[in-house]
């Protein structure tokens, strides 16, 4: 059986929640909402946080993996009705999540607690999405490579979650338990490495190493160093949660197991810097098109934050700097790399629902004929700078200043996401040919299934 | 082009009261496009002829001093060769040979899918199109299923160059 696959109905609804989460995120940074106003542990910030990791990166990703996991294993997306739920749990329960933490802060009346009902919801969500995607990927053991960072991916967001219910339960004070009261008074840093760095992250190399070589038409990365990026990265995981976690409940300190995770990790990334400069060196394709270019900054921009948390470990610095750090980290590595894909995928998408249908039997219009990649590169380069210049105002300790960069990044992902909605409406294939798209124009925010 | 063998001697194996037959057949899916078998056994292998027959081997056997057998399988030149893997699973037809060949191997994707959805609606009922890509056409599938063509497709045995074969149903949009 070859089943192909077909396109995933929520995607693009998935796609335009996350997109509104980071607009979101980028005003409260501009109202100078959070960090760095705020302590990195305040209420606020943990609001920004959770708009960006939940909201936007998260939601983005799920929306990708209903696309892309199928692709990785050759298989149909278990349901393509269960992401639909699912989005609306994620998205309720991230609005009892901000709410609650709203109440720590004292910005909302605190009693009851939002926030284990916010648990429970958000965590209904994510098993949803895990339960389809997990349905999807078990058949086809034993899997490929990308595949299998993907289910690594999956493994760490079912842990970040598992860890956020315990935060959850704990501070709206519904447990009494004491394992659990020490795991929420010290795992935060375990909750964001396995949230940042297993599931964001890994999930983002794993499907990096197959769409930039799909779209540089390069070699499929083979032999043993792609493996040993993800045997180190396990490793890495393992050791932060099992060793962290037993270090907490014996009341140890978490420096021992984090300081080994990161030097497996940073081994692990070493050896997948080493991968992807070899993609791009042995692509067949010379000229790349603006989302493998715009990838280049936001790989940077990782290499960056590695070589600043470094540098920061060395000086001793590294606990004043965290929050720089992952700003890097979350916006100009997993947000650059999202933004840089999207504008592919999107393009991809809708052309293959608006034009596979009749290709063969009238001229149809490239993928490329979508975009207008000259108007839609300043947007990505105002991004990228400012996200840069963001990072410098922060080690400076600028917040007014940082304020305006975020001001910047607005306008750019503003600027970003008009190119998307107007290749979603086909506008630029309609401006090109001088009249109106010869073929339906799709829906905004949701895909039709082709009748098979 | 000249063909070169790759040897098996699958006598041991049989001495041992053994089965080689996944051996050989292993040994046969790795062989590139101009690489033939060589194989050694202590019986003419009767039933291996029609079996890498239909993989499009031809065969010539020689009796060996002792008893033991020869046989050296050569692969035709023509697709049958490609150890294709039928779209449906009662799908053992043999099919015509293409009548159209595409090699879309250094085109960007998805422009190997809109080179086959064009190319098939130049052909007629029954005829067959072949086409050699750099990956298996995910997306292409459901569309090809809609218009009710049906196709084969697998990996060469260089593991990268995938091979799909399309015989073309005409009256598409009333099957589906």
């Amino acid at each position: 059986m070859m089943p192909g696959v077909t396109l995933s109905r929520w995607t693009m609804s998935y796609f335009f929640a996350a997109l509104s989460a980071l607009i979101a995120g980028e005003v409260l940074m501009l109202a100078g909402f959070g960090y760095p106003a705020a302590s990195l542990r305040a209420p606020e910030t943990l609001v920004l946080v959770h708009v960006i990791a939940i909201g936007w990166l998260s939601l983005l990703m799920c929306g990708a993996l209903f696309q892309f996991a199928p692709v990785l294993i050759a298989r149909r997306l278990y349901s393509d009705t269960l992401p639909l739920p699912a989005l609306l749990l994620l998205i309720a329960g991230l609005g009892l999540l901000l709410s609650g933490f709203l109440q720590l802060s004292g910005r909302l009346p605190d009693l009851p607690s939002l926030l284990p009902a916010a648990g429970i919801v958000l965590s209904a969500g994510f098993m949803l999405v895990l339960w389809n995607l997990g349905c999807t990927l078990w058949p086809a053991r034993p899997l490929p490579l990308p595949a299998r960072f993907v289910t690594t991916g999956l493994i760490s967001l079912a842990l970040t979650v598992a860890l956020g219910v315990i935060f959850a339960l704990a501070l709206g004070q519904q447990t009494n338990s004491e394992p659990m009261l020490a795991i929420a008074g010290a795992a935060l840093p375990l909750h964001a490495a396995v949230g940042i760095g297993g599931w964001l992250t890994l999930t983002a190399i794993g499907v990096s190493y197959r769409l930039l070589a799909m779209f540089m038409l390069a070699p499929e990365l083979e032999g043993t160093r792609p493996k040993l990026v993800l045997a180190l990265a396990g490793a890495a995981l393992t050791i932060v949660v099992a060793a962290g976690l037993g270090a907490i409940l014996n009341g140890a300190s978490l420096s021992i197991p984090l300081f080994a995770g990161s030097i497996l990790g940073l081994a692990s990334l070493a050896l997948y810097g080493a991968d992807i400069l070899h993609l791009y060196r042995a692509r067949k394709r010379r000229t790349i098109e603006l989302n493998s270019r715009m990838a280049i900054h936001a790989l940077a921009s990782f290499a960056a934050a590695i070589g600043l948390a470094s540098g920061l470990a060395i000086l001793g610095r590294l606990e004043d700097g965290i929050g720089v750090v992952v700003f890097v980290l979350v916006f100009g590595w997993l947000s650059g790399l999202g933004l840089a894909k999207l504008y592919k995928i999107v393009a991809f998408l809708t052309w293959l629902e608006c034009y596979g249908p009749v290709l063969g039997k009238m001229a149809a219009p490239r993928v490329q004929d979508l975009v207008v990649e000259t108007r839609a590169r300043k947007w990505f380069r105002v991004y990228f700078l400012s996200v840069w210049s963001g990072t410098l105002t922060l080690l400076i300790g600028l917040p007014t200043a940082f304020r305006v960069t975020a001001a910047l990044m607005l306008i750019a992902t503003i600027g970003i996401v008009s190119e998307l909605v107007r290749i979603r409406l086909l506008s630029d294939v309609a401006a090109r040919s001088g009249g109106p798209a010869a073929v339906p124009r799709p829906h905004l925010l949701f895909s039709r299934p082709s009748s098979i | 082009m000249t063909t070169t063998f790759v040897d098996l001697d699958v006598r041991p194996t049989l001495r041992d009261g053994g089965e080689p037959f996944e051996q050989i057949m292993q040994t046969v899916s790795a062989l590139g496009p101009d690489q033939g078998l060589r194989l050694l056994a202590t019986f003419e292998p009767v039933p291996l002829f029609h079996m890498l027959g239909s993989k499009g081997f031809t065969h010539e056997a020689t009796e060996l001093a002792g008893g033991d057998w020869e046989v050296l399988f050569t692969p035709l030149q023509s697709v049958t060769a490609v150890n294709p893997v039928p779209a449906t699973a009662n799908d053992t037809t043999e099919w015509p040979e293409p009548d159209q060949h595409l090699d879309n191997r250094e085109l960007d994707p998805p422009e190997p899918m809109v080179r086959i959805l064009a190319a098939i609606e130049t052909l007629q009922h029954g005829e067959v199109l072949s086409a050699l890509l750099c990956r298996e056409p995910m997306f292409l599938f459901p569309e090809l299923e809609k218009r009710g063509h049906q196709w084969r497709g697998g990996f060469e045995p260089d593991g990268t160059t995938y091979r799909i074969l399309v015989r073309v149903a005409r009256n598409s949009e009333q099957v589906a």
